[in-house]
């Protein structure tokens, strides 16, 4: 994974964003465990705390679950990854559109773009 | 916790003195095999050769005394008062702690260079071709006799053991006067921002100025003419006795003072660079 | 409780004034950036939390204590000079710190310096400048302490040396215990940050997380500071 940071947002929430995306990609497989929260902070180069509470979104969101014993695993329901899937996708298409709406295009024409392409 | 930081005293003092002594006494006994050797007929160079064996013996004597001395003054100042300060200052033990280990382990080098000297001195000196240990032992006065010559001047046992007692403790005290003399003088300069040495020296002319008045005030305290007035040999001693108890009293009330300032300036004022 | 607490702290040297009431917090478990120019009162700050100058007024405690013997017993601290004995190697450092602090952990500070590469035998002053700063740092974070106190561990070393400072500092996080780095060089310092204190000429300028800076001002620590401390 890539671990570096923009500067306008907070940290804990890039590391959601970017463990999302692995999920969701499919680079972290369902039911996999993942790394406790100290190597996962080292490995990010950030402090535990704040991986800790990148964890805690996840878990919120559902898509991680933790068992007191064994660790972190990601989800294995299909559904909760679809579904996140599906909300990444909207808000990138929602972000994409208003940047074209920036440059003056309208949905017809940025749609025959897209089929140019 | 004092008995751990003498440790890591003596640690770092007798890496640099402990090779010193050993110098001082194989040039001992090399200065003893030189002027054995210098009372026959020899070459100029050889002739030369011993007798800067003999030069150097006595330079490495005085070094000893010096690098003894110096040692109390540089590890007090430079693991107290410089870098080092950070370290030992942010130990989990007491000021005084600090201070007594820094006391403890000069006064113990002072004793064993004292020693060391001596044994020096005696290895080159004996067991030469005009002397013999055993002749000189016996010519000695055994402890009876002595007793018995004490005896008759009306001097008893006690009397010795006390004056000897007395004067082993202002020996001590003595030692104990001079690491904190210099002690006081550094840790009150320290507390300055700037020209700390500068000021450790000021205040250490005038800790000397303070014991002049002292000593000045011990002469009015005595009445040294009941020394004249004493008839006996024992009656002198006993007033001798009173002199040094007075003396050491008053050294006594100095080091306090010295100590306290000591410990003051580092706990209070204490501002490493 | 608080693992570091001052109220209306004040050090003056003569004239002038270190530290001008200066009141803060730090509590267990957080990372906190002490952030400001040269000359702005972090090292006085620090020096008083460990006990190595006497405020002119107000109040320190580490945990309910004021800094004296038994703080520092809990209180490990890297200061920005070196401070080690030079004639000591690291052998010989090792003991004294085993000596002296009961939660010194000799393992893993041994295991630290077989990482680094560092020849136990080898003195002090006959390391490079680099490893000799490493060296330090692996002493200070092998204690089992409640606060540490890292007085510019970044200050002038290369990246890769700051990785490793970084690296050690997070691998060494434990939730019980508080660090406290002061630094003036924020980027590097600012993804292993919780929380971060502005200072300015004796002053707090602000104590804040840094998410709520992030989040706030939709920009990083290091670009608010550089905004805020503009001349």
């Amino acid at each position: 994974m890539d671990w570096t940071f923009r500067a306008d947002q907070p940290i804990y929430a890039q590391l959601v964003e970017k463990i999302k995306q692995s999920i969701i990609s499919g680079a972290l497989l369902p039911g996999s465990r993942l790394a406790p929260v100290r190597e996962l902070a080292m490995e990010a180069g950030v402090n535990p705390n704040t991986m800790q509470r990148a964890l805690q979104e996840l878990e919120r969101e559902g898509l991680v679950y933790s068992q007191r014993t064994s660790g972190r695993f990601v989800t294995e329901d299909d559904r909760v990854i679809a579904m996140q899937k599906e909300t990444l996708a909207k808000e990138r298409v929602r972000a994409f559109l208003a940047s074209m709406a920036e440059l003056g295009f309208d949905l017809p024409s940025i749609l025959s773009l897209i089929k140019e392409e | 916790m004092l008995g751990k930081l003498l440790k890591h005293e003596f640690r770092a003092t007798g890496r640099i003195l402990l090779p010193i002594y050993g110098a001082v006494i194989a040039l001992a006994a090399l200065a003893n095999v030189s002027i054995r050797l210098l009372d026959r007929e020899l070459s100029p160079i050889l002739r030369f050769l011993f007798v800067l064996v003999l030069v150097c013996f006595v330079l490495g004597m005085i070094l000893a005394g010096v690098m003894t001395a110096w040692m109390m003054i540089k590890r007090f100042y430079t693991n107290l008062l410089k870098d080092e300060g950070y370290l030992m200052h942010t130990l989990p033990v007491s000021v005084h702690a600090l201070v007594w280990s820094k006391m403890i382990a000069a006064l113990c080098w002072f004793v064993m260079t004292f020693l060391v000297v001596w044994l020096s001195i005696g290895l080159t000196v004996l067991i030469q071709n005009n002397t013999n240990l055993g002749e000189l032992l016996a010519e000695l006065p055994s402890w009876h006799e002595i007793r018995q010559v004490l005896r008759e001047m009306g001097i008893r046992g006690g009397d010795i053991t006390l004056l000897l007692g007395e004067t082993a403790m202002a020996i001590l005290l003595g030692g104990v006067m001079t690491c904190l003399h210099f002690y006081a003088a550094m840790s009150l300069g320290h507390m300055f921002s700037e020209n700390k040495l500068l000021l450790s020296v000021v205040f250490f002319v005038l800790i000397s100025i303070m014991f002049s008045f002292f000593t000045t005030g011990y002469g009015f305290y005595i009445h040294w003419d009941s020394l004249d007035s004493a008839e006996t040999v024992a009656g002198g001693i006993r007033v001798v006795q009173g002199f040094i108890g007075k003396a050491l009293l008053m050294e006594g009330i100095q080091a306090a003072v010295l100590y306290l300032a000591t410990v003051l300036g580092l706990k209070k004022g204490l501002n490493l660079a | 409780m608080a693992i570091m607490e001052c109220a209306a702290l004040t050090k003056r040297f003569g004239a002038v004034k270190a530290l001008d009431g200066v009141s803060l917090a730090v509590q267990p478990g957080r990372v906190v950036g002490l952030l400001g120019p040269n000359g702005s009162g972090k090292t006085t700050l620090i020096k008083l939390a460990n006990g190595l100058l006497t405020p002119t007024g107000g109040e320190l405690k580490i945990m309910g204590m004021k800094p004296g013997s038994e703080t520092k017993a809990l209180v490990s601290y890297l200061p920005d000079k070196e401070y080690l004995p030079e004639w000591m190697n690291a052998k010989q450092l090792m003991d004294f710190y085993g000596d002296f602090y009961s939660d010194f952990d000799r393992e893993r500070a041994r295991e630290m310096l077989a990482r680094l590469g560092v020849d136990e035998k080898r003195r002090f002053k006959q390391l490079s400048k680099g490893t000799r700063e490493k060296v330090q740092l692996i002493l200070v974070m092998s204690r089992q302490a409640k606060l540490y106190l890292l007085d510019e561990p970044i200050g002038g070393v290369d990246p890769a040396t700051r990785d490793f400072i970084l690296d050690t500092i997070i691998r060494n996080y434990n939730p019980e215990a508080a660090v406290v780095i002061s630094t003036h060089l924020i980027a590097d310092v600012e993804q292993v940050l919780d929380d971060v204190i502005f200072v300015r000429e004796g002053h707090v300028l602000l104590q804040s997380t840094v998410d709520e800076i992030r989040a706030r001002e939709g920009k990083s620590v290091d670009q608010y500071f550089r905004e805020v401390f503009k001349c």
